[in-house]
């Protein structure tokens, strides 16, 4: 197994607040890597820092042999980085169709010219693009609301399509950030079936959740943090026996 | 699967039908307007299309709040005649010039849009078109200041092989290319938002952060909305000095950024025709108000306020709230 990601010694702090402090992680290739930790523990901190939404006070980023040091979050996304976000971010007043047109941004291959006078190469991209988008509409099963308005999706069906959109950018890096949030028990089962089948289409997943049985259930490594810091990492089998990773979950009263 | 393009035809129809009534009105309009007067109001119709179009590219589409338009109609008028008169440029030369050089400005301007956002985009947009005024008030050297510049001639006439001169002397021929201009601007820009380019510009309107996610570089393609519209506005500002005669500052008000605002707001934004229709609607509103006299101003005012109070969406979406209703009452009719 070859590394995909891996990070030595991330810092940042706002302000008095050190929200990250020395992690150190590695994310190995087609594997489900889930970051896990209590309320406050650093983990949405640790997704900006990795999408590039915010940019570490020190330590080093390297995807694929490439460091990452500076670059900002659309050019992480050309590396082929994909992200969700906690607080889901669609273009709320879009079509669901154009929301994952819009994740082909860095895959047309049109002459300039034909965008003002479109031609044959415009449209192939334009059907081939559509095509690509109704399929993976339907991958989040949304294909038959296509045309309707993201911002009337029910919250579940919001974090399917921004997932859609993701993986319109054709990612080897997938970064999901709490994605059971807010979906009912089937909606959870449904996200873990997806999940696994990323992973066999060579999408390497990085998964920040809450959701235990969505972590335990999909995760190949679970990387814990409690305040900032690392606490434990290894199986779920282990991460769940680990007394320090239940003693931060459950507070102090059942250490 | 890519030849599988039967499925939905390459431009509909309508849109087709539509490009066609409009290219007969453009031809027509004059013809039928046949005063000198009322040709003179459409050729400045045709003008404030481009600049309604060129303002809903940037405002509509990628969302970004801009109070200072007018100042690219100015660059576009002031360069293309400084060239013309004080440089001795061929005019069709200087129009290529100053429609760049109101482009740079453009970039210019973009360059505080990467880094504001909203009504404070706005606030420095707005003090962009009053530096603007203000140089060509004081830069007399150049400018002639308040003074004006006078006497300047109408694009000169084209010689085509095997046809008669066009002279643009007369607001009959100059109407036909100013129009003929917005409409093939007109073209251009409805492809390029139907295009990917004009996905990304929607995606940035409605969101930098997961417009980012998705590789979209904010600071590029403001940019290019910018540098674009700019560039729009510069040339239909190149066609105003020589069909007025004259160049003065105060042509170039602030206020003027305004009047384009209201143009792109009433005709509803966001859309390709809405802001033509606003363009349209608020050029020819205050000549047809003409006889109300003094109250004139008060209609125009009201109208207004009662559009953007009552319809966000402006004319297009009253368009379209008949148009539904007639449809749903046909097929009401129809199952009877």
């Amino acid at each position: 197994m070859s590394v995909l990601l891996e990070a030595q010694g991330l810092h940042k702090r706002f302000g008095g607040v050190r929200a990250v402090q020395g992690i150190s992680l590695q994310v190995e290739a087609d594997s489900v890597f889930a970051l896990i930790g209590p309320n406050g523990a650093g983990k949405s901190t640790m997704m900006n820092l990795l999408s590039g939404t915010y940019q570490p006070d020190a330590g080093e980023l390297v995807f694929d042999g490439v460091s990452l040091a500076g670059l900002p979050a659309h050019r992480r996304a050309r590396l082929g980085i994909a992200r969700t976000f906690q607080k889901i971010r669609l273009f709320r007043q879009l079509s669901l169709l154009d929301n994952v047109l819009a994740g082909f941004h860095l895959h047309h291959k049109v002459p300039a010219w034909q965008y003002l006078l479109p031609a044959a190469a415009f449209w192939r991209d334009w059907h081939a693009c559509r095509e690509e988008a109704m399929a993976l509409l339907d991958f989040v099963g949304l294909a038959d609301r296509a045309h309707e308005r993201a911002g009337a999706l029910a919250y579940g069906q919001q974090r399917l399509l921004e997932i859609a959109r993701a993986l319109a950018t054709r990612p080897r890096l997938f970064m999901l950030d709490e994605p059971a949030a807010g979906l009912n028990g089937g909606e959870v089962e449904f996200l873990l079936g997806r999940l696994r089948e990323m992973r066999t289409r060579g999408i390497t997943v990085v998964v920040v959740e809450h959701n235990m049985e969505l972590v335990m259930n999909v995760a190949d490594h679970v990387f814990v943090m409690d305040h900032g810091e690392y606490l434990f990492q290894g199986t779920p089998g282990e991460v769940q026996a680990n007394p320090a990773v239940i003693a931060a979950y459950l507070g102090g009263e059942f250490a | 699967m890519i030849t599988r393009t039967d499925r939905a035809p390459l431009i509909p129809p309508s849109r087709w039908v539509g490009y066609l009534l409009a290219f007969a009105l453009i031809v027509a309009a004059p013809l039928v307007l046949g005063t000198p007067y009322w040709r003179g109001i459409l050729v400045v119709c045709a003008m404030n299309v481009l600049l309604a179009l060129s303002l809903n590219l940037v405002l509509g589409y990628t969302g970004q709040l801009n109070l200072g338009q007018s100042a690219f109609f100015a660059i576009g008028a002031y360069v293309s005649v400084i060239l013309v008169r004080s440089h001795g440029w061929n005019f069709w030369l200087a129009m290529v010039a100053a429609s760049a050089a109101a482009g740079m400005a453009g970039l210019l301007l973009a360059a505080f849009a990467v880094r504001l956002r909203g009504h404070y985009l706005g606030i420095a947009s707005l003090g962009f078109a009053v530096i603007t005024y203000q140089v060509l008030v004081n830069w007399e050297g150049v400018t002639e200041g308040v003074r004006g510049i006078y006497g300047i001639m109408p694009p000169p006439p084209i010689k085509l092989p095997g046809l008669p001169e066009i002279s643009f002397g007369n607001s009959l021929a100059l109407f036909w290319l100013v129009g003929g201009i917005a409409f093939a601007v007109y073209w251009m820009l409805d492809n390029l938002v139907r295009s990917p380019v004009g996905e990304t510009l929607r995606a940035l309107r409605e969101d930098e952060v997961s417009a980012a996610s998705l590789g979209i570089n904010a600071a590029r393609w403001k940019a290019f909305a910018f540098g674009l519209a700019s560039t729009i506005a510069g040339l239909a500002g190149c066609f105003y000095p020589g069909f007025v005669g004259t160049l003065v500052p105060d042509a170039f008000n602030i206020v003027e950024s305004f009047t384009m605002l209201a143009m792109v707001i009433v005709g509803g934004m966001g859309s390709m025709i809405g802001p033509v229709i606003g363009a349209v609607v608020l050029t020819f509103l205050p000549e047809l108000l003409r006889s109300a006299g003094e109250l004139r101003l008060m209609i125009y005012g009201i109208a207004l306020t009662l559009v953007v109070l009552f319809m966000p969406g402006g004319i297009l979406q009253l368009v379209q709230i008949v148009r539904a209703r007639l449809s749903r009452r046909a097929g009401a009719g129809a199952s009877r």
